[in-house]
Formats: C-alpha cells, structure tokens, sequence
C-alpha cells in the first residue's frame, strides 16, 4: 500500500483530533468513520426496502462513488414517512465488514478451500444429481427464509417443486410466523392480515399481545405513540408475560402466566357475550362457528401427524363452551385479575372505540400458536371490529420478505406460489405457469422445518442447500440439529455473506450478493411489495441467490425452465411469478410501477391499493358493499371454539424457571449482521439473561456474575441482568438469542403448534445455579 | 435703623405663590406622562393578563431561550460549552446526518419517553456534566432509544471497512455576503433554532441573529448542484 503526502496529512489531521477529542472527552472513540476524499454532496440517493424487519421500511441509501454512504428515511414510503430505527439508518455498513465471503469455498479433506464459483456450483449440482440418483427426489431439500427476496424464494420453488418433483422446500418463517398463516386460513380462508399500517393512525385502543413492539417493531411503535400523543383518549394496553420497554410506555400493562392468553382470549369472550356486547348484526350475517380436535399434542416426537377435523357448530354451543372462561376462573390459570379481564373486554366491546391487537412471536411461537391467532380473531369477529379502519387484528412479521417470499411464493412443502400442492387445480396451474408435466408436482407435503432437520439428522434427507438463514443457531434443541447436520454423507451447501455457526458445518459455501447489490423485490406484514435496484456493486465473485440456483438448475438440465438473461431475469421472473396471483384477490403492481413507488400494497386493482380487505367499501374483490369473508365457502369468518392446553413443558420441581427468549432493539435475530455493524455492536455486545430481582437474590446472583442455565436438553453459562432493559416476573428468566457464542437454543425444547408446526421458543423449564 | 417693613401682607402671599406654582410645575410635567400612560396600554399585555399567559416578543423558540438564560443561576455563570466542537459531534455518528449514539452515561435503560427529553427538548445546564445541553431538533418523537443508544465497549465483533464522505462544508455562500445555503439535509433536522441557537451549540454553527425565526426565508436547502435548463425532462 502507497501512501502519498496527502493521506499522510489527512490522517495525520484525523489523528491528531482523534487525540483532543480523547483527551476532552475521555473514554469516547474519534471517528465513527474515516472520511473519503468525496465530498458531502456526491451522493446519490436511491429508495430500497429495509434489510431488516417486517415492518418494510422504507430507506433512501446514499451513494458515493461505488460504495454506499449514508441512510435517510424515505419520506414518501407510508410505512416510515421518513423515519427509521437504528438498524436501519446503519444498515449499509452489513455490506462492509471485513470477513465477507468473497469467494466459494469447497471442504476438502476436512478444510474449507477457497474455489472458483463456477466449479463450486458444478459440485453443487453433482452431489444434488448424486443423491437424487442413489436415494431419490425426497433426500434434496432446500431451506430458505423471509430473508429470501421473492425471486430467490420463486426459483426454488421451480427449482425443486416444479423441475425436481420434491416437496422439500421449507423456510425458517416456519419458525416465525406459519402460526399466523394458520390462524389467518383457519378463521378466513386467506392467508395476511386484512388490515394495514394506516390502522395505527385511526385506532383508539392499543392491545398488544405478548409483544415487545418498542424493540422488535420501534418504527410502528413510534406511530403508535404519535397518534397517541395528537390525541388526548389512546390508550395503549400491553398483555405481556416480561416487563418490557413497551410495558413502560404503555398506558397499562397485564402480566399474565405464559400459556395462558389462551384462557384470557377466552374470558374476553365470555364477558362480550354474557353482557349482549356482540355486535349481532354483523355475527348473523358474516360468521359462523366451528370448533376442532382437542389434546392435540406438541409434536416432540419423530414423525408426528396431525390432521384437523372441523365441525360446524352453533352459537349456543359456542356460549355453552365458553362457560368454563369465566373472568374468575381464567384468572385461577393466567394470574390476571378478574376485573383486568373485565376491562379489556369492555375495552374491545365499547362500540365508540377502534381497537387494533397487534402481535408477534409472543402468540405465533406458541404451541397453540394457531388457537390463539384464531382466538383473538374471536374477540374482533364477536365485535365486528375488523376491516375497517383502525380495527384491525394484525400479526406483525419478523423479517423483510417473510409475507413477500415464504407466505406469498409459497416456500413451504405444502405450498404452491397459488394454493396448495394437494390441490389439483392448483398443481395444473402451477405446471403450466412452469413448463413442466404435471406430474412432476408431488400432491403430498414432505417435512416441515423441524421434521426436515430431524430427517437430516436421521438419513432421510442427504442433501440441504441452506440460503440466506442461520438455523445453526436458530433451530429449538440445536445440539441434535446441529450433530445431525454434521453426520457422514450429509452434504451442506450455504449460500452466505459472512461466516456463521451455519457456515461452519457447510461442504460448500457460495458467496451471496446481499440487499442493494443485487436487484429484487421483499414483501412486508401489510401486503406491500417493495422493489429494490442493484445499487452497488458486487464483492469478488459474489453472486445473487435467484442466479446461483438458476446456474445449478442448468447444470442439472432444465435450460428451458430457467432461459433468463442476467441483465434482465429479475423483471423475467417478476412478471412470471405474477401471473399466479393474477385476480382480484391478489393481483400485483407491474414491475414498472413497484420500480417507481416505494412500495405497492396488493389487491392491486385498476391501478388502486386495497388497504382493507374483506370489506366491500374498500375491496374490489367483495361481492357485496359490505364485510364479505370471500376467503371461506360460506363467505364467512369463522368463530373457532378452541380452549387453554398447558404448554409443552412447564415449569417443576427439578427445574422451576420459564425461559422465554427474544431479541433486543439493536440486533436482528442472529446477528450475523447486525453484530459487524461496529456502533451497535458496541451498544449490546453480548447476551446475558435477565432474572427477576426477587430470584437474583435467593441465588445470591448480582448484575454482571456468572449464572449456569440448564434445560432438559442443555446448559449455559452467562452474565446475569437484573433490572436492566426488561425485568421477566419471578419464576422467569429471558435470554436474547442473537449470540452465536451462546447458543441458548440448545436448551429450548422443539415443541411446536401441530397446526402450524411452529416451535415455541417462549416456554420451556429451566433451573439455574451461581456458575 | 430698622428697616421698615413696606409691606408686611406681602410675605404670606409670596409662599402661596410658589406653593402654587410648584403645584403647577409638577402638574404640568405630571399630566402628559399621566395621559400618555392611559392612553399606551399595551393590548397584548393586557390580553396576556387577564388570559395569564406569558408575554412574548420573540420569533420560535427564541423566547424559550431567553427564559433559560433570564433564569441564570451561578451555576450558568460558571459553565461553559466552548470544548465542544463541530468534530466532537460528528465524532458521534457514523456519517453526516447519522443518529449520533449517547456520550454519557446517564442514559436509563428502561427509559422510553420522557427521560431523554426531559433535558433535552429544555436545554439548560447541567451540573453534572459542567455543560450545556444540546436540544434535539426532533422533539416530536418520544421514543429516543429507537435511533440513539449508548456505547458500553470499544471492541468490535468483526473488523469493517466502513468509510464514508467528508462532512458537509460550511459557508459557501453564493454571493459575497449572501447567506450562505443549508449544508445538510433536513430530515429529521427541520428545527434550526436547536442546534443554531444557544448556549448548547457549536461555535462554528451558531448564529449571530437567532431574534430571525425564520430561517429558511434566507437559507435554503441545496437540493441540486445542476443548474436550471429549459424542458429538461
């Protein structure tokens, strides 16, 4: 490296303030960052969605030269007008850190060796052709996540569902929100909430659902606060099982035994209808009642089947029910006063008040995630406050393309881009959208996420190409997931950006393009699609997901498939996928127009964005000017009768805690990005875990000092915090699980909702000592 | 001899006189001030007392400046704010216009609306830290942790190349004597007065005419380095 006079000088110059500013302000590091020769006014300012969250922000990325430079808020993107979270104002730096994958590496002889990305994908696709060959179309599979941007999520879906013939194509939003798609097929026939963002500017009444908006969603927060504060009646009410940030700024906030919301939603109901609060107009004319199977079970085992049975039922027998939900009795199992319970329903039934239920993870990782979700759907649907504006139950998402790619592709093995793998329509239609014979398409669904990994770990599958997620630190009782992925002849391809516990146990690694150095399109919690251009350019030979599957779909001969050019595939693809949502339920903006809006909420009809389906005055699809439930056969939402189960495992003797974990506001879920973005590393570090002040002191635990963790299925050893950011009740413990250096998923149980087959990462039995 | 008293009634006439005549004197100085003062009642004060709001003659926030310093304690006396510099502040952040993280300590962990705001929509000195406060020019958003955090460590995960451009220049004014444009964007930092005006602020930024509310009659945003062409769409 030459350096001439005048970096000398400049660096001399920074170095020297670097030192004034030190000796001014002790203890504070100069130069958050080192200064190009480009002047301030060189950037160029392009729009993008957010790399993060669901929530699908929008961000105006600056760049310079060719590297991107700085962030502001999109001003014309509804979703943020402008304003981001701290992740998102640093996002950019993700594309910079130093150990980005920049080449392919191939494991020989036990080594991970760099290798040419070219003979990199030929091993790809021979190992795949290997174990097709030797044993058979099921032992492939592939494992993405809401992080893939829709045309990745589409081409592996043709990949495998349409060019293979296997239905093993699972994501990790299986673990983050295939309850809420439950609950949103089982109560209306569709999948994604019926409401929007806009909701937040127009409800009285706040009610969140195990959900610690303030860190996980802070932009909608922040709008929830606005609104609050150009009123002077919202409230905001926070149901949680954890003292949060939320809970602080909340209005009023309920702490309940985990589990229980069940019991909660429940009483909610019985207090609506024992006080002839329902809205009986809208309940005879747009919902019905059904109920299901009961002990439904938790999925522990291998193998395990479940299959719903629904039964019509009428409304008497659904007040007959719910007798056994009195406030009073609910209050015996959540811990929450009767008289809460009673304000909250009149809360939900006072009919001058919007109310929006908002949730996350608290609800949907759940292992009766699906009852819930329909549980609460209960509470709007007894109320008729739903679908219009500011009444709205709404499941936020966790990650930026989770509704765009995994719910609306379809990346999961019962899924098909429109429909399910089990219908025969739907598999025509797929067929013919593909170019590929009918019979290709498997009509039965393989594994979910969790089957999938344990058919990894039992020989079933040979093979996973694992894109864009990082399950070796996500997957619920990881030590068996993890060894089972480690096994002889299991062949492990990662398509990654840095190194993660994921890459480790890989056989190839390709390197991935990530976000604006690439083109695609990410879809957020309010059915907006959002399109970003390639804005700078690629590392080394990192390639775009969408083209490395396509380049391994080649090689394994299906040319015809996968024609597309690289200057243009991403627009090819756009305007295939679309043709499968082509009607007005779901119809989506052209590729010329997400290109120009910051986003495009679908049904997009006649040029127009339905913010509230189901209702006739703002859905085109309605038949009628008003709610009509189009998504069901009756044309009705369903009322499900679903009652309190306990939770998988719950606290005993032998090991008398909850663990309940989480994320915090500067990480984002594993951390493999966040973590190299230098300022917020240095405001969270590391995970600790958070113990009641009550319980810290009969362990004799301090802030700061070691505490040994163990489950049935593990143990860990961390740092205490006591009354830090959020103080859990006694009894509890929370551990955030962004560090890969604690791998508190190795302790959590894989228990999941048998509707759903989402894990529960919020309630299994931990005991803990002084380490 | 003694002299004759020519005229003994004069004597007590002559003191009424000048009784009088002082009388008239300090009348006819006391009536003009009398009727000028009935007649220049003030509206707006007068208003503002019978409404009991307090009485402003000051453009934005101007006024609420003028307070903090009109409440000076011995401990403003003392303060000073000058070691502060425009490359402490960006310092703070990761490029211009960057949500700069928390310096101090005295962050609550917990806090999510008032806590930061409490000082730092208010300004004033702050003895703990023998400074000024700095506003923040974006009070209508509550919740600070979402964009602001405080440091706990220096080391890093990962190394990062991160670079960025240089900071915005200042000055450059179009003409000589001209005011000069607004070297940054706006977002977020539409309110001049908080880091323009006050004690809390920079030297180099600080302006010299804060009584002007209106700052952006005189400077505006450069939105463009391209100059105006006919049908240039």
């Amino acid at each position: 490296m030459t350096l001439t006079r005048r970096d000398f000088i400049r660096a001399m110059a920074l170095k020297s303030a670097a030192v004034a500013a030190a000796t001014l302000f002790p203890g504070i590091s100069f130069a958050g960052w080192t200064p190009t020769d480009l002047p301030a006014d060189s950037i160029l300012w392009s729009k993008t969605p957010c790399r993060f969250c669901g929530t699908g922000c929008g961000l105006l990325v600056g760049v310079s030269g060719q590297r991107a430079v700085a962030v502001k808020g999109d001003p014309n993107c509804s979703v943020n007008k402008g304003l981001c979270c701290v992740k998102g104002y640093h996002s950019i730096q993700i594309l910079y850190g130093n150990d980005r994958f920049t080449t392919a590496y191939v494991r020989k002889n036990g080594k991970m060796v760099p290798t040419p990305i070219e003979d990199a994908l030929d091993i790809v696709a021979s190992q795949m052709k290997a174990s097709i060959e030797k044993n058979g179309k099921d032992s492939v599979s592939i494992y993405g996540s809401g992080q893939w941007s829709i045309p990745d999520g589409y081409t592996a879906s043709k990949f495998f569902k349409g060019c293979i013939g296997t239905n093993n194509v699972e994501a990790n939003a299986r673990l983050c929100m295939a309850s809420a798609v439950t609950g949103c097929l089982t109560t209306f026939g569709l999948d994604e909430p019926m409401g929007c963002y806009e909701d937040i500017d127009n409800a009285d009444v706040f009610i969140t659902w195990g959900n610690n908006m303030a860190e996980m969603h802070p932009v909608l927060f922040s709008r929830m606060l606005a609104n609050r504060k150009s009123k002077t009646h919202v409230q905001i009410i926070d149901l949680t099982t954890r003292s949060t940030r939320s809970s602080l700024a909340a209005d009023k906030s309920i702490l309940f035994t985990p589990q229980s919301d069940l019991a909660i939603a429940n009483a909610i109901c019985y207090e609506i209808v024992n006080n002839n609060w329902v809205n009986q107009e809208f309940v005879a004319n747009h919902v019905s009642f059904h109920k299901g199977k009961t002990n439904i079970g938790y999925g522990t085992e291998d193998h395990f089947q479940f299959t719903e049975k629904a039964e019509t039922i009428d409304f008497d027998e659904f007040k007959a029910f719910l007798s056994d939900y009195t406030p009073e009795l609910a209050e015996k199992i959540s811990g929450v006063s009767a008289e809460d319970i009673k304000y909250l329903a009149a809360l939900y039934a006072d009919p001058d008040k919007r109310v929006t239920s908002f949730w996350t993870m608290g609800m949907n990782q759940h292992t009766r995630g699906t009852w819930i979700n329909n549980l609460v759907y209960n509470i709007h649907l007894l109320t008729g406050k739903i679908s219009t504006p500011g009444n709205s139950p709404f499941s936020l998402t966790g990650q930026p393309s989770a509704c765009g790619t995994v719910r609306e592709v379809g990346t999961l093995t019962h899924k098909l881009p429109h429909g399910v793998v089990m219908n025969e329509g739907d598999r025509k239609m797929a067929a013919k959208i593909w170019d590929v014979p009918e019979t290709n398409i498997d009509p039965k669904p393989t594994f979910h996420t969790v089957e999938m990994f344990r058919a990894l770990d039992r020989g079933d599958i040979n093979f996973m190409w694992i894109q864009v997620t990082n399950p070796m630190v996500t997957m619920p009782n990881l030590k068996r997931y993890r060894e089972g992925a480690q096994k002889e002849d299991r062949f492990i391809v990662v398509s990654e950006i840095y190194p993660t516990p994921t890459s480790d146990v890989a056989d190839v690694i390709l390197p991935s393009a990530l976000w604006v150095e690439r083109e695609g399109f990410f879809g957020n919690s309010e059915r907006r699609t959002q399109h970003n251009a390639q804005l700078v350019p690629k590392p080394g030979e990192a390639m775009c997901n969408t083209w490395q599957l396509i380049q391994v779909a080649r090689r394994m001969g299906f040319e015809k498939q996968f024609p597309w050019k690289e200057e243009t595939y991403i627009e090819d693809i756009w305007n295939e996928y679309t043709k499968f949502h082509d009607n007005p339920k779901h119809r989506m903006a052209s590729y010329k127009v997400l290109t120009e809006r910051s986003g495009v909420q679908w049904p997009f009809v006649d040029g127009k964005e339905t913010r509230w389906r189901y209702n006739g005055k703002y859905d085109p699809a309605c038949q009628a000017d008003t709610w009509d439930f189009y998504g069901k056969p009756d044309h009705k939402a369903w009322v499900w009768l679903r009652p309190y189960e306990p939770a998988a495992e719950s606290p005993d003797r032998e090991y008398p805690f909850w663990l309940n974990t989480g994320r915090v506001l500067e990480h984002w879920h594993t951390g493999s990005m966040t973590r190299r973005i230098p300022i917020l590393h240095k405001a969270v570090p590391e995970s600790y875990v958070e113990i009641n002040p009550e319980d810290a002191r009969s362990l004799g635990v301090v802030n700061g000092s070691k505490v040994k963790i163990s489950s049935r299925r593990g143990s860990i050893v961390m740092k205490a915090s006591i009354n830090g950011r959020g103080n859990p009740p006694e009894g509890m413990v929370f551990v955030p699980f962004f560090d890969e250096s604690y791998l508190i998923n190795e302790l959590t149980l894989d228990a999941f909702c048998p509707i759903s087959k989402q894990p529960d990462y919020k309630k299994c039995a931990v005991k803990l000592e002084r380490a | 001899m003694e002299k004759p008293d020519l005229n003994p009634e004069e004597k007590p006439d002559y003191k009424i006189g000048k009784l009088f005549l002082l009388f008239a004197m300090i009348g006819v100085i006391a009536l003009p001030i009398i009727i000028f003062k009935a007649f220049s009642i003030s509206t707006g004060e007068a208003l503002a007392k019978i409404n009991k709001a307090p009485v402003s003659d000051f453009d934005h926030l101007a006024g609420q400046l003028f307070d903090t310093y009109n409440k000076t304690t011995p401990a403003y006396m003392e303060g000073n704010s000058t070691a502060r510099t425009l490359n402490y502040y960006y310092s703070l952040r990761q490029y211009p216009g960057s949500p700069p993280f928390v310096p101090h300590d005295q962050v609550v962990e917990k806090g999510v609306e008032q806590t930061c705001l409490s000082c730092h929509e208010r300004g004033g000195f702050v003895q703990a830290f023998n400074r000024f406060t700095p506003l923040t020019p974006h009070p209508q958003h509550t919740y600070c942790g979402q964009c602001h955090m405080k440091t706990v460590t220096e080391d890093l995960f990962r190394e990062n190349d991160w670079v960025s451009v240089q900071v915005p220049k200042l000055g450059r004014s179009a003409l000589a004597g001209s005011p000069p444009p607004i070297a940054h964007a706006l977002q977020m930092r539409e309110n001049c007065i908080a880091c323009h005006v006050g004690p809390g602020t920079v030297v180099p930024i600080r302006v010299e005419h804060p009584m002007r509310g209106n700052c952006r009659q005189c400077h505006v945003p450069e939105e463009t380095k391209a100059l105006f062409s006919r049908n240039d769409r």
